[in-house]
């Protein structure tokens, strides 16, 4: 009986590593940079803001490997979606410029979902081809140049505006993870994307259309980078070809740490959301502390292997 | 003529023609260039600097050489000067991640930050709550749009680009005795540094060679790609006596093509440092010669253009470092002179031999 209360209760200290970890780092950085302005309210809310994009791509992310597939393109798809945003309300109103920007996301996601759910195409190959292919259209489709965003209720939604005096950027993450959350362990679809992610062929046999729910969740994927792109754009006002080029890695490692398994069938919302700040927050809490960029690197890679290493030697024991 | 009217006329033509000099490299806004070497905080003041305990942050776009060099000599400057450097960061030329950096160092209330804007458009929001936050704000080579000397920045700083590209185009000519075919390996993005250098080697060739014909011309955006654009270059003008390449990363993929394919006539002038080109140059191979800038210096300048302003003092808006040609001959004096450290032990001893 001990033994098995002891045991279920290293596997509660495991299953919410990433609450544990979080919680050692943002420890460790506040007595560090306790005199350095890291607890300041305005630096902590900057990590929210900054990882606003991540967060949100990270959810798709959670979806898509949830149910056994993996999508390396959202990272181009942000791009595509913050330029297909910016060029579009240059010239047409608000609405127009967001249903471009979102509509974009959700077409490549739809078109990555054909290809791997209908065609039968291995999810790694066809977004690692697709990632190419809108990085190559990204940066053809304006030449290379930024565009500038200039609708300031735009800017206003998805950037620098406050509602309540919560920014914008932090009710959109509060949103994406609550939405996410609920549809991911509260309904249907949730429920088949881990049964796909699982076992397929035991959930096609259970009556589950694999194909439809694998489809669901890269279009899924791409609207929700086709909105971190639109985030960027209000962001920083513009938008450019490499936006989303360097969150592939971050965000991924972010969903891992937060608990979801690299090859389907379990993950966490919540879980991704704390890996996703946990990575901000590491990423804060180094350059202020002064160090060095090659020494920023070394200590964040070192950190991520640590939480990879111990979320995946997790499931293993599961 | 009198001898006052000779004074006046001498006088005139000083400064017409210092002018026209430094007016090659023009600012992003057509500023004209002051030297960096005008830009130097006199002992007078460095008393008052160290008393008023400045911060200083250094967001940058990248690492490399160039970047440790640029960081070496503003430290330097900023250690004279008795300013702690708070926060140092690289971008990898994300603009997302370069906003990021701004909010995060603004946490440690820096006096000072350097930077690099990576593109005017998007680095303008990035860098709108520094400005506001009176923060003295030099740029390298980059100024985001909207900006206004000298209420927003305290200067920009960037290399002669004008005269990196002139030499290049000098360099490659010498070697080729004057005449000949050049291909002409552009950066293909809308990017000021690269433009001006790409542009200046373009036009010295144009204007002041006539026995020189550009013959073939080709974008990059991707440094990856430069063999398969010096493939189908060598491949449509087996003859080319020359390749200009806008910078040391393609110039590898250009000079590994060229070695495939047997071809050691055919010269090579890039710019910037590197330690492959640098040596196949020392072996007498195909590059003749690289133009770099003086790094260190530009983190000088950097640093001392913002403690003068956090001073009161008046800062000219647009000032430029040097171009050095380095070639086989003085390698050893021009990696120091351009990046403050020795250049790499395979390069020291393929000079020596």
């Amino acid at each position: 009986m001990e033994g098995s209360y002891l045991f279920s209760k290293r596997l509660n200290l495991q299953k919410n590593l990433i609450y544990f970890g979080f919680l050692g780092i943002f420890l460790f950085f506040a007595i560090t940079l306790y005199n350095d302005g890291f607890l300041t309210t305005r630096n902590l809310t900057n990590i929210v803001l900054q990882t606003a994009p991540a967060t949100i791509m990270a959810i798709g992310l959670v979806f898509v490997l949830s149910s056994g597939e993996i999508d390396l393109s959202f990272g181009s798809i942000v791009a595509v979606s913050a330029l297909t945003t910016a060029l579009v309300l240059q010239s047409a109103p608000l609405i127009m410029g967001i249903m471009a920007g979102l509509g974009a996301g959700l077409a490549i996601g739809f078109f990555n979902g054909i290809l791997v759910a209908y065609l039968r195409l291995p999810s790694f190959l066809v977004t690692l081809a697709t990632m190419g292919l809108f990085a190559g259209i990204a940066r053809s489709m304006t030449n290379l140049r930024s565009i500038p965003v200039l609708n300031d209720t735009f800017t206003g939604i998805f950037g620098s505006g406050k509602l309540f005096s919560i920014p914008s950027l932090v009710i959109w993450t509060i949103l994406a993870v609550l939405i996410g959350h609920i549809v991911y362990r509260h309904t249907r679809f949730g429920a088949h994307i881990l049964a796909v992610g699982d076992n397929a062929r035991a959930a096609q046999v259970s009556g589950i259309s694999v194909a439809r729910v694998r489809l669901y969740a890269l279009t899924l994927c791409g609207g929700l980078a086709g909105l971190a792109g639109m985030l960027y754009a209000g962001r920083l006002q513009a938008a450019k070809y490499t936006l989303g080029e360097s969150d592939l890695m971050t965000v991924i490692a972010a969903v891992i740490v937060g608990g979801t398994a690299l090859y389907g069938g379990k993950g966490s919302i919540i879980g991704a959301l704390f890996g996703s700040l946990m990575m901000g927050m590491l990423n804060n809490g180094l350059i202020l502390m002064g160090l060095d960029v090659s020494d920023q690197m070394i200590v964040r890679g070192v950190i991520i292997l640590l939480a990879v290493a111990l979320s995946l030697r997790n499931f293993n024991r599961i | 003529m009198t001898k006052l009217a000779k004074i006046f006329i001498s006088t005139i033509l000083i400064i017409f023609l210092g002018s026209w000099v430094s007016a090659e490299t023009i600012g992003p806004g057509g500023e004209s260039a002051t030297p960096s070497s005008e830009i130097v905080v006199g002992n007078d003041l460095v008393a008052s600097i160290q008393a008023g305990n400045y911060t200083a942050a250094l967001l940058w776009h990248d690492q490399s050489d160039f970047v440790n060099a640029v960081t070496a000599g503003a430290r330097d400057e900023f250690t004279r000067l008795g300013i702690e450097v708070v926060a140092v960061t690289s971008a990898g030329f994300d603009a997302a991640k370069q906003r990021n950096d701004i909010e995060t160092s603004l946490a440690r209330n820096p006096s000072i930050i350097l930077s690099l804007p990576l593109d005017p458009v998007t680095s303008a929001a990035a860098f709108e709550e520094a400005k506001d936050a009176g923060v003295a704000l030099t740029f390298l080579s980059n100024l985001p749009s909207g900006y206004k000397h000298p209420d927003d920045y305290a200067a920009i700083v960037t290399d002669d680009l004008f005269e990196m590209g002139k030499q290049a185009a000098d360099a490659l000519a010498a070697s080729m005795d004057n005449s000949g075919t050049v291909g002409w390996i552009y950066h293909d993005a809308a990017y000021y540094v690269t433009n001006q250098r790409d542009n200046a080697f373009k036009t010295t060739i144009e204007n002041d060679y006539p026995d020189i014909t550009i013959v073939a011309e080709q974008g990059i955006s991707d440094p990856a790609r430069a063999e398969e654009i010096a493939n189908a270059m060598l491949l449509k003008n087996p003859d080319i006596g020359g390749i200009y390449v806008t910078w040391a990363g393609p110039a590898e993929g250009v000079l590994a093509v060229l070695r495939a394919n047997g071809n050691d006539t055919t010269k090579i002038v890039t710019l910037d440092l590197s330690e492959p080109i640098a040596l196949d140059m020392v072996r007498g191979g195909n590059v003749v010669a690289i133009i770099a800038d003086e790094a260190y210096e530009l983190g000088r300048a950097m640093a001392a253009s913002a403690a003068l302003d956090l001073m009161g003092e008046v800062v000219p808006p647009f000032i430029v470092a040097p171009a050095i040609t380095v070639n086989a001959d003085n390698i050893l004096e021009g990696w120091n002179q351009s990046l403050n450290i020795d250049p790499p032990s395979s390069v020291v001893s393929a000079a020596q031999n």
